[in-house]
């Protein structure tokens, strides 16, 4: 009987094969690789009335584990990937990762042991293999068959796609209107192509720059023109050669990426191409937060502020007693769930832990366990944080001696691993506005001295800082590791007929600025909470922390709120101290430290100089530039930022500085997550903005519909990353995503190599098809091919084995012969098109492969948990100067306004447009927030059904008291219109709109005046419409089109209405000052 | 199994391990988490409330099951309700069970699926589960092949728990929320947890009588129970 159901099934999905099309995963033949059928149903035949014997738990059999990293949101928690016939059926937490166990496992667990032990995992995690197994993945390439976001599709060879990429030409004929379109290939864009010529360009365009005034830049010019005579036609515009060569004009954009692809999409766009534009989407997540932290981080180093890091600090939730959340949800979001409820929930139930939850909507933290729950106005952020400044300041609680640190040597005199510019003294102008630090020269206290570069070539000219002791001056070098210099806090004074006041006086006069009755009405809050926290928050030594995040930078004042939160901890000196600041650390995966074998940065032979001013106006300021012709600017200049999502799309429509003819898209979708981010559709629909529009996902999503081709990439559970850490692990890790099931793409030969169609393989096809150097054969050098992404990725994971001393001392055991056994059968389903472990342990060398399967076999490389401190301090430690005061942001233009910006914590009211105004809509009196929830994560996770059956549409939330008001009550739909949309719809061109609908759920848990959305829900793509592919209809599934997505009610610029709101400072998208009505359907 | 709902964070990660580990289908979900908003604000608090088959000592469902559909209900001496697939189906012996439980903890497999109406079918979908130790394979196009065509519920993961594991609700949960294990053995954490917070345990309906398995801790009893009814 079970015979006959077998095989009248096999003969079915045959039936179903023989379907033409092909290209999704739910319209042709599911591969080979994939589970069979007919062994599924055989086991029914063996097993049926007999009980399971413990060994039958297939599941808890550690050659049916794979240990991997999770992506399903930001956070990379660990995971381990339970197969049976080589489908992943079911997903836990790996227990060797601080993730998803506390304390985890020490790293020398054998895998043996650890199949019975599961980690924990969030609902999204768990929902994974629906992420994976989606009908509606694209497994072809696809090229549109009509206009640009019409959704008519057909399949092409892979070879094809990438010869017409290259190639360029009449590529659109098919379509009514562009009979006569030529598009530039690459192989046209890629106009430089010798290295020595773009690092001398790149040198030139530097002295350019460092000319003092506009007309001894012209002159500059003028002298570049002449030199480079011969190789004018290579730039942009040979009157403005800081627009760089013609390679610039290929922009690779993207949303998620982590370490691994990250190396491979900027070998490929920038260090072979040429080009500078490889950006991400850092400014729609907490952009402004990440340039606060830079900010705070930059050192003096060589006469100037340089080296800031791209990070911030999180709260030590494995051991702090206080904790202070703003805009921060770490139940939900923040680079929780899992890392951070295991860790705060049960300590707050244990009494060890208290925290406060600061936001407008009553998260699952605020909810469950918040000690107080203060739902503050939104844009108010920084004063709520000036009004504990102040009273912290008033009542004297702050860390006195930490905070009169000067330099390295009086910190370490402390055993403090941090210092501040706390005592620095500070110019002040006229009208008080604080700028530059004073400098010994200035009032004569000491002399200029030249010391040698950090880099060897040549000298500088140090001029020590000062502080005041005493009303005496004393100048320091703030790292002078051997003369301890401390200084006094509040000082106001004039020297030398300069005005200067220490930098803790000119935080203490922006704290003073309101009494803390002003600052609590100001954010809508009770001034005795504000006491409370404040008083809290300075009672438990260093072992209290502030945590802060979206609610905090996504504002048009974003960074300065995040810099008025980073003084709270500055205030009680807790930044490397257990319980305290956290700065995350990770091993090292690219191979610059001593003692790892593979630095990728010296493996590229023919690797050339990218230079010029990007397509985001990033990291220069626009003074120095030729295109200064005084304010405002036609666009937003950003010198502080990087990665700005909502200037790449529009940039390019306006064609500021310069027209982009490729732009190329991975996982990322700019008109879904942006706010205001139906602006990018028009300006991606029309082929005469962008000609070239080149996709690589998963799915035919939101941003990808309007490509001119889309290339099928594999989920993260079929190939392979680096997912770096989080600011709140204080132990170091490096968790290695690696391929867990077959890849569910077409196979394509690249390089005379068969793999799966990837991003990978697209990169590598084109690097094949134009002869970019550092590809292909001996790709990292003689002897050293780079033909597979395996051949990366694998000399990645041989650097993160080999850890960072020079003397192997730092390096992982050797696997032993039963874990390489376990390492082979454990992929045992695997492809060879992914797997080969003969072929594996040849890219990386006998002396670093059983390190190498170490490795992965425990999904990553993780410090044993009690590395985690050393006495009461993080071992892995920030360890330098912080900045309370920001020289380098006080010296920083408005692109737009011609103003500098402001180096300290201060409160500026949000929303203000681009020239500072403010942004006032009168009629709609409801603020528009949006929100994240546990289940979903952007827009990648409607595809799980799982999540859906919990949250179906969404959640969108008011509170009861409007709703009285206003008359809704729970249920209402509604559609949400705003200044920006009056229509309230998303204009999806081709005569589609979607309104902006959706159904109220009335809760108390909600400041009022507040609306908010989750985030995730309200699709037009992503398998909720249909598509045409190949003439037929797929049909789209409604269960993906519920709800509502309002990003494009957000408020545009008044001065650049193609473009959201945004921190002139740090550049973050603005996702919360937006006016809305809403009108009842 | 207990269950501290000071810790739950609501994410409901343990329902949808559950629908995983046990290859449920559109309509069967053996673990929910209902959450409960109270007060007014400014001074709200969410509550929520994990719930499953608890595996009562005196389980209603079983006489009720039995009545109509001889033999498919036993109390097996580990303390877990049994459902015998083969036994019980149909839409009579469901609701009569159903409406006999307390606590909602009964679900109807009608045979559907998740990929069903999409344009290709995914083969997770006809993985093996393991309810109550025997292989069990929900094909397409056979609905009235157990387990569908009747109905199902929590069994606290036997399957696991005879590899020596504890149940996936147990496992994942971030909150670290839920103990299990055997409440007679004095040195198990279950029997700890209880002993020490004796004075916050609560059981859910406890006045019906059917001694559930599943123990609440909560500082409020008193909310806690009217949240719960």
């Amino acid at each position: 009987m079970a015979e006959h159901r077998a095989a009248r099934n096999t003969r079915r999905i045959r039936r179903r094969e023989l379907l033409a099309g092909g290209a999704l995963l739910g319209t042709g033949a599911l591969l080979a690789s994939q589970i069979k059928l007919g062994e599924v149903l055989g086991l029914i035949r063996r097993a049926e009335a007999r009980e399971l014997r413990p060994g039958d738990y297939d599941l808890a059999n550690p050659e049916n584990i794979l240990y991997s990293v999770c992506q399903q949101c930001n956070t990379q928690c660990g995971i381990k990937a339970k197969l049976r016939d080589g489908v992943v059926v079911k997903l836990d937490g790996n227990p060797f990762n601080p993730w998803n166990l506390d304390p985890h496992l020490p790293y020398r667990t054998s895998p043996f042991a650890t199949a019975a032990v599961d980690g924990r995992l969030c609902p999204k995690g768990q929902a994974s293999i629906q992420m994976a197994y989606d009908p509606y993945r694209i497994v072809k390439v696809l090229k549109r068959a009509g206009k640009r976001g019409e959704n008519k599709w057909m399949t092409i060879p892979f070879e094809q796609a990438i010869t017409e990429i290259v190639e360029g030409g009449y590529l659109f004929r098919h379509v009514p209107g562009e009979e006569h379109r030529r598009v530039e290939g690459l192989k046209e864009i890629w106009a430089l192509r010798d290295p020595k010529l773009a690092a001398a360009m790149a040198a030139d365009v530097a002295a350019i720059w460092a000319r003092k005034t506009p007309a001894e830049k012209r002159q500059a010019v003028e002298e570049f023109k002449v030199k480079y005579r011969d190789h004018l036609n290579v730039l942009i515009d040979p009157d403005h050669p800081d627009l760089g060569p013609k390679n610039n004009q290929l922009f690779f954009l993207w949303g998620r990426l982590k370490g691994g692809r990250g190396e491979l999409i900027r070998r490929f766009t920038t260090d072979a191409f040429g080009s500078v534009n490889a950006h991400g989407h850092t400014t729609v997540c907490q952009g402004s937060l990440y340039f606060t932290g830079k900010a705070m981080s930059e050192q003096y180093r060589d006469g100037k502020w340089t080296g800031g890091r791209k990070f911030f600090w999180q709260a030590d939730q494995e051991s702090a007693e206080f904790i202070i959340f703003v805009g921060v949800n770490p139940f939900e979001a923040s680079q929780g769930p899992t890392n951070r409820a295991q860790r705060i929930a049960h300590r707050v139930r244990e009494g060890r832990l208290k925290y406060v939850v600061i936001d407008p909507i009553l998260n699952r933290a605020a909810g469950t366990m918040a000690w107080k729950w203060l739902p503050n106005i939104p844009g108010t952020e920084a004063a709520v944080a000036l009004a504990l400044v102040r009273w912290i300041i008033d009542n004297r609680r702050y860390d006195e001696r930490y905070l009169r640190n000067a330099n390295r040597a009086a910190a370490a005199s402390d055993g403090e691993p941090t210092w501040t510019n706390a005592a620095w003294l500070v110019k002040v102008d006229r009208d008080g506005v604080p700028g530059k630090f004073l400098r010994a020269s200035e009032v004569g206290i000491a002399a200029r001295e030249v010391r040698p570069r950090s880099d060897g070539k040549g000298t500088y000219e140090f001029d020590p800082f000062v502080v005041s002791v005493d009303g005496r001056l004393v100048p320091f070098d703030p790292y002078d590791a051997r003369n301890p210099v401390e200084g006094d806090l509040l000082v106001t004074t004039e020297v030398a007929g300069i005005k200067v006041k220490s930098a803790f006086q000119i935080l203490a006069d922006q704290a003073r600025a309101r009494t803390m009755s002003q600052w609590a009405r100001l954010a809508g809050l009770q001034v005795k909470d504000l006491v409370e926290v404040a008083r809290e928050f300075t009672s438990h030594g260093k072992k209290a922390a502030v945590d802060i995040h979206r609610g905090v930078s996504q504002h048009t004042n974003g960074l300065y709120n995040c810099t008025a939160w980073y003084a709270l901890p500055l205030l009680i000196g807790s930044f490397d101290w257990k319980g305290g600041m956290v700065p995350g650390s990770t091993y090292d995966a690219g191979g610059g430290r001593p003692g790892q074998p593979f630095a990728l940065g010296r493996l590229h032979p023919g690797r050339t100089t990218a230079f010029g001013i990007s397509i985001i106006r990033h990291d220069v300021n626009y003074e120095d530039t030729t295109l200064f012709h005084g304010y405002p600017a036609k666009r937003p200049w950003y010198p502080l930022a990087s990665d700005i999502y909502q200037e790449a799309i529009p940039s390019a429509g306006d064609a500021y500085p310069y027209p982009i003819k490729a732009l190329f898209i991975y996982m990322g979708t700019p008109v879904y997550a942006n706010p205001a981010g139906h602006t990018n559709i028009p300006i991606l629909a029309d082929p005469t903005k962008i000609p070239l529009v080149v996709a690589n996902d998963i799915i035919i999503g939101e941003t990808s519909m309007y490509a001119d081709y889309i290339f099928p990439d594999c989920t993260y559970l079929e190939r392979w990353e680096f997912a770096g850490t989080q600011f709140s692990m204080p132990w170091k890790v490096q968790p290695v995503r690696q391929p867990v099931i077959a890849p569910l793409t077409e196979t394509v030969r690249v390089f005379g190599q068969e793999m799966p169609a990837t991003l990978e393989a697209m990169l590598l096809a084109l690097a094949e098809k134009l002869g970019l150097p550092g590809f292909g054969k001996d790709g990292f050098g003689p002897g050293q091919d780079f033909l597979r992404a395996e051949d990366l990725y694998l000399r990645m994971v041989a650097n993160v084995a080999a850890g960072e001393r020079a003397d192997g001392s730092d390096a992982v055991p050797d696997a032993d012969d039963r874990e390489v056994e376990l390492f082979v059968k454990s992929r045992r389903h695997l492809p060879p098109t992914v797997f080969d472990p003969d072929r594996w342990a040849s890219v990386v060398g006998a002396r670093w492969w059983r390190k190498v399967v170490y490795v992965l076999n425990r999904g990553g490389r993780f410090e044993d948990y009690e590395r985690a401190y050393e006495g009461e301090q993080l071992r892995n430690k920030y360890g330098t100067l912080i900045n309370l005061y920001q020289e380098k942001t006080a010296t920083t233009r408005s692109a737009i306004t011609g103003r500098p910006f402001l180096g300290v914590a201060n409160y500026t009211p949000a929303p203000r447009d681009l020239l500072d105004r403010p942004v006032a809509d009168k009629g709609y009196d409801l603020r528009l927030l949006t929100h994240r929830v546990v289940f979903h994560t952007k827009s990648r996770t409607i595809s799980n059904y799982w999540l859906l059956n919990i949250l179906p549409e969404g959640e969108f939330l008011m509170s009861s008291r409007d709703a009285k008001r206003l008359g809704f009550k729970n249920g209402d739909r509604v559609k949400v219109i705003s200044a920006a949309n009056p229509e309230g719809v998303w204009d999806l061109q081709h005569g589609r709109k979607k309104p902006m609908v959706g159904t109220l759920k009335v809760i108390e848990g909600i400041r009022p005046g507040i609306v908010s959305f989750s985030l995730g829900h309200g699709h037009w793509a992503y398998g909720s419409q249909d598509v045409v592919i190949d003439g037929r209809t797929i049909r789209g599934d409604p269960r993906r089109a519920k709800g509502l997505h309002a990003n494009a009610a957000m408020r545009t610029d008044p001065v650049l209405p193609n473009t959201c709101l945004a921190d002139p400072v740090g550049a973050s998208a603005v996702f919360y000052d937006t006016q809305v009505r809403l009108v009842r359907i | 199994m207990v269950i501290d709902g000071q810790k739950c964070v609501g994410c409901q990660s343990c329902v949808v391990a559950c629908t995983a580990e046990n290859v449920l289908p559109p309509g069967v979900s053996y673990r929910s988490v209902p959450e409960v908003e109270v007060g007014t604000y400014p001074n709200v608090k969410r509550y929520p409330m994990p719930t499953q088959c608890m595996q009562c000592d005196k389980p209603p469902c079983v006489p009720a099951a039995n009545a109509i559909a001889p033999g498919s209900f036993s109390k097996r001496p580990d303390g877990i309700v049994a459902i015998d697939y083969t036994r019980f189906r149909g839409r009579t012996a469901y609701e009569a069970a159903a409406k006999a439980c307390p606590y909602r903890a009964l679900y109807f497999d009608d045979g559907k699926f998740y990929t069903q109406p999409t344009p290709a079918f995914q083969p997770y979908e006809e993985a093996v589960s393991h309810d109550y130790g025997r292989r069990w394979v929900r094909e397409r196009g056979r609905r009235d092949d157990p387990p569908a065509g009747g109905g199902r519920k929590c069994h606290f993961c036997l399957h696991r728990l005879n590899a020596g594991m504890v149940p996936a609700c147990v496992s994942t949960c971030i909150g670290r929320a839920v103990y299990f294990g055997d409440k007679n053995d004095p040195q198990s954490l279950v029997n700890e947890v209880l002993t020490k917070k004796a004075d916050k345990v609560l059981r859910i309906r406890a006045n019906r009588g059917t001694e559930p398995r599943v123990y609440y801790l909560c500082d409020d009893v008193q909310l806690s129970t009217s949240v719960h009814t």
